[in-house]
């Protein structure tokens, strides 16, 4: 048996690792720059100049800090025309509209020029436009109040233009821009511009005339050392003995990273979330089996009884019942100043919140009212669903010839169906108690976010509504392990319930 | 008639097709017949949800020129107007349909469209409540009973009836086609790990290793050279993104059968031609563990913020590639018993290729199983679509589905009729699912017959 536990827990490794692995990739492609967004409440875009330097400083230091500046993976499958540095530009708009000219063009060193002197047109543009803000003053032209509102913006939009004619018109227009304000006397600061785009220009032209293509139709695979997911696995220090880490300890050290969201820790969150969301599944699952085995005996026992039948109909009623239509009914029906105003609609305390100097009595006393809608939700459904089973189960033990022996020993009913058929009964029941386990770290997203439980639940949502991806990559991998957990506890209860079952070899 | 003769008609008379008798079972089982019965009423309504609940009319007749207005696919109507030879132009999506003067007009049952904002009702009218019409002249009368909000309005005065009617549409063809996806999928990988097991499916070495190796450049060129015709697909509308996916499997398995007629070929001499077995039930089997591990709701909504915008066709492929699970195993299960069937050792000594006996022979008898997770399946992608919407995820803003509407009713609990019947249509088409799983399963499952 001890055996067979350890060669369980050793399976587990690569399935967390292949589920970690699928979390990930859902979260490297998820659409939007993490920092980006973070940053976007702050200030919008790259454009206003004023606090740029320093802006740029903190994203880099907020990128580091996040690890978002190390490569994926240890490896990438690309096409050889993708340099295996593409990683190191920082802007993921950038990088993305460079992947796009890579994919027409395949010729990374003429794109690479290209980029480089967009680049400069840009630092020129950013610093000239505030700079040179005095002296465009001075000539108070309208025309040129224009050049310096678009003019930097124009060049950056360059850097997320993947099409050769929109490419080409656009530093055209540039051009002339340039010519044509070029009398009024801005002369040096212009000139600078015009060398600038016709370099501009000139490296696209180069990238138009290199084209590769072919590269991009030859797979590539590219290995590198340190990476995000290595971070994420064994924290920015030694990965052997975690000295030296500054910001990840690595998840197999308990760490798993920090929100893009609030910037806190995920282990705080899910540390403050997980007890809640278990706390409701364990208590809804030990109301539903103490309800629904004696339904599910019963139900057996008087096969065909009016009993049995009404109690069918009902649990199969509830099986095929939402469980968002049955909260919000019963929201409707109890707390609803309307019909009975009974019970709180919101939350699981009061909205002052409990005093400290509060027993534990007293806490109790109010924290329940808050707890019986959720429960019966979380509660009828499961069951339903299990007295059902039940009652299969118990049906078919009961034909067996143990069951009759039994009977026409002359034990009481109760003792028959109790003792001696309850236990063999019981497989079907653990097989749904496996499912359990992933149910206490998902919550019930959908009931929490009804009732507004500060569980899993609610979590979930806003983190994947904020693509806080190192919060739904620990989801993933904390209710794998768990549903790893129920399968394994589900096999030695197995054991326990049914001696003959034997998982040693011999 | 000799005693032979007669021993063979005896063995040949009894007739008994399995598919017959099963009917026959199904038959006899009175709710999961009235709930085929419900379904059909429920698909009737989703294939003419436009002709049902429309405020566009059916057929008018309008200043002496006859409409069809809620058949058409115009834009305007021009014309002249025979008594003031005025040039009149009715424009379809902004005309007020209930305030032109007709000579005859006939409506649609509901004549109001999911969309439409009643100015008159808004901020949760209820059925019973007295309900508002203005005419052309700004007066407030009685609602015409004909344009009665039946089930109540919500805050913004949409129809609930309508947005039921056309919410239907969603619900079933959510079911239909996200567990099409999944049954193509289950059935395929439940037979061929069900059928090879692990030591039936024998490959020559070099052959085994060229297929491994295909799997990166299938990747590749299905998926790398072709993403970015996928976003833009992506970007474009959920059926182009289909069509785009399409070709990238195709692509995908072309890459496959290449790489696989190239290892056929090197698959000579001692080493690359020793014939080995291919694990591919312990693949299958592990894959959908893993699949099981993850929870589904969480996977569901996480894959369905990774796309750009949200669409009806994307919740259906994600559900659909999520919840195939159920009917792999029992695929699985099913044609771990079928492959050591005689007609299946027949059909080998025969020298059928395998292709043909798995998905010609053995596939029909093993998806008896299936359909009764099918059947639970299509209930639960109906229950998962509704739970998203009531969460407000994967759906675009401008479709109304039962979902969304019960979400709208929690807003405001007066408004029991926006929580009641949208509830009451989801349950009872989750009902009339399972009912028919449960109609099936007793049907196929000649053990629980009593």
């Amino acid at each position: 048996m001890l055996k067979y536990i350890l060669r369980r827990i050793l399976i587990f490794i690569p399935t967390l690792f292949v589920i970690s692995l699928i979390a990930f990739v859902i979260s490297i492609n998820a659409p939007g720059d993490p920092v980006e967004n973070l940053f976007a409440g702050a200030k919008g875009g790259e454009g206003s100049s004023a606090s740029n330097a320093g802006m740029t400083k903190a994203k880099d230091e907020l990128r580091h800090e996040l690890g978002l500046d190390l490569p994926v993976f240890y490896f990438t499958l690309t096409s050889l025309s993708e340099p295996d540095t593409l990683y190191l530009i920082k802007d993921k708009s950038h990088k993305e509209n460079l992947e796009r000219l890579i994919n027409t063009y395949g010729n990374w060193e003429f794109i690479q020029e290209y980029y480089r002197s967009l680049i400069a047109l840009r630092n020129e543009a950013l610093i000239r436009t505030e700079a040179d803000s005095n002296l465009l003053k001075q000539i108070t032209s309208d025309s040129l109040l224009i050049i310096e509102d678009n003019f930097a913006q124009k060049c950056i939009s360059l850097l997320r233009t993947q099409d050769a004619t929109e490419i080409k018109s656009k530093i055209n227009a540039l051009q002339t821009e340039c010519g044509r304000f070029s009398s009024l006397g801005a002369n040096n600061f212009l000139e600078r511009f015009n060398s600038l785009l016709s370099h501009c220009e000139n490296t696209f032209a180069a990238v138009e005339s290199n084209s590769s293509q072919w590269k991009t139709w030859i797979p590539a695979l590219r290995f590198y050392g340190y990476n995000q997911y290595h971070r994420w696995l064994f924290g920015d220090g030694n990965w052997l003995t975690g000295n030296g880490s500054e910001h990840c300890h690595g998840v197999l050290r308990g760490d798993f990273g920090v929100s893009y969201a609030t910037r806190k820790p995920v282990t705080e969150t899910i540390g403050r979330a997980l007890p809640w969301s278990m706390s409701l599944t364990a208590m809804s699952v030990l109301l539903a089996y103490l309800i629904s085995i004696p339904i599910g005996v019963q139900a057996a026992a008087k096969r065909g009884s009016f009993f049995d039948r009404s109690s069918s109909v009902v649990l199969f009623m509830l099986y095929s019942l939402p469980s968002f239509f049955m909260g919000t009914l019963l929201l409707m029906t109890f707390a609803n100043p309307d019909v009975l105003s009974i019970l709180p609609a919101n939350g699981v305390g009061p909205a002052t919140g409990i005093p400290e100097d509060a027993t534990l009595w007293e806490k109790f006393n109010m924290t329940w009212p808050y707890l019986v809608l959720p429960l019966i939700c979380y509660t009828y459904s499961s069951l339903a669903f299990l007295s059902r089973t039940m009652r299969v189960a118990m049906l078919e033990i009961s034909s067996l010839d143990f069951m009759r022996t039994a009977q026409a020993k002359g034990l009481s009913s109760n003792l028959i169906y109790y003792k001696h058929g309850l236990r063999n009964a019981l497989l079907p029941i653990i097989t749904v108690f496996a499912n359990i386990f992933p149910l206490a770290v998902g919550g019930s997203v959908i009931l929490e976010y009804l009732f507004g439980i500060p569980g899993m639940g609610p979590e979930i949502l806003t983190a994947v509504q904020t693509k806080d991806y190192p919060m739904i990559v620990a989801v993933f991998t904390l209710s794998g392990f768990m549903t790893l957990v129920g399968y394994l506890v589900a096999d030695i209860l197995y054991a326990i319930a049914d001696p003959r079952i034997s998982y040693s070899k011999s | 008639m000799s005693k032979e003769e007669k021993e063979i008609q005896t063995v040949q008379q009894p007739e008994f097709s399995f598919r017959k008798y099963s009917w026959k079972q199904f038959k006899r089982n009175k709710p999961a017949i009235i709930s085929l019965y419900v379904l059909s009423v429920f698909a009737f309504v989703a294939l003419l949800a436009p002709y049902i609940a429309n405020e566009r009319p059916l057929y008018a007749k309008y200043k002496g020129q006859t409409f069809y207005p809620a058949f058409t696919s115009e834009t305007n109507y021009r014309f002249q107007d025979p008594q003031s030879s005025d040039s009149i132009n009715l424009q379809l999506d902004i005309t007020d349909w209930k305030r032109l003067e007709y000579e005859s007009v006939f409506w649609a049952p509901v004549p109001w469209s999911p969309t439409t904002k009643d100015k008159a009702n808004r901020r949760w009218v209820g059925p019973g409540d007295p309900q508002r019409f203005i005419t052309n002249t700004g007066d407030t009368l009685h609602m015409p009973s004909r344009f009665r909000h039946r089930l109540g309005t919500n805050e913004s005065g949409e129809d609930v009836l309508a947005g039921l009617i056309h919410g239907t549409r969603i619900s079933l063809s959510i079911g239909f086609i996200s567990m099409g996806i999944a049954s193509i999928i289950g059935l395929f990988l439940g037979a061929v790990a069900g059928y090879f097991g692990d030591n039936r499916l024998q490959l020559a070495r070099g052959r085994f290793y060229m297929i491994i190796l295909s799997l990166p450049f299938a990747w590749f060129y299905a998926f790398h050279v072709r993403a970015y015709n996928l976003t833009d697909a992506m970007g474009e509308s959920g059926f182009s993104f289909l069509i785009a996916l399409l070709i990238s499997i195709a692509v995908f398995a072309f890459v496959i059968v290449l790489f696989g007629t190239i290892g056929r070929v090197i698959s000579k001499g001692n080493f690359l031609g020793k014939q080995i077995y291919v694990p591919l039930d312990t693949i299958i089997s592990r894959g959908i563990e893993i699949l099981n591990s993850i929870p589904v709701m969480i996977l569901i909504i996480s894959l369905a913020a990774m796309v750009k915008e949200y669409s009806i066709i994307y919740v259906m492929v994600i559900i659909g590639l999520t919840s195939w699970t159920g009917i792999a195993r029992f695929t699985r299960a099913e044609f771990l018993k079928i492959r050591s069937m005689d007609y299946i050792s027949a059909a080998q000594v025969m020298g059928f290729p395998e292709k043909r006996i798995i998905f010609r022979h053995a596939l029909i008898n093993g998806m008896a199983p299936s359909l009764v997770s099918i059947a639970f399946g299509i209930a639960a992608a109906i229950l998962i679509e509704s739970g998203l919407s009531f969460i407000g995820v994967g759906l675009p803003q401008d479709v109304i589905t039962w979902g969304k509407l019960l979400n709208q009713g929690r807003e405001n609990f007066h408004a029991w009729w926006l929580i009641v019947f949208p509830g009451l249509a989801i349950f009872l088409v989750v009902t009339v699912y399972n009912l028919i799983g449960e109609g099936l399963r007793d049907a196929l499952d000649p053990k629980l017959k009593r």
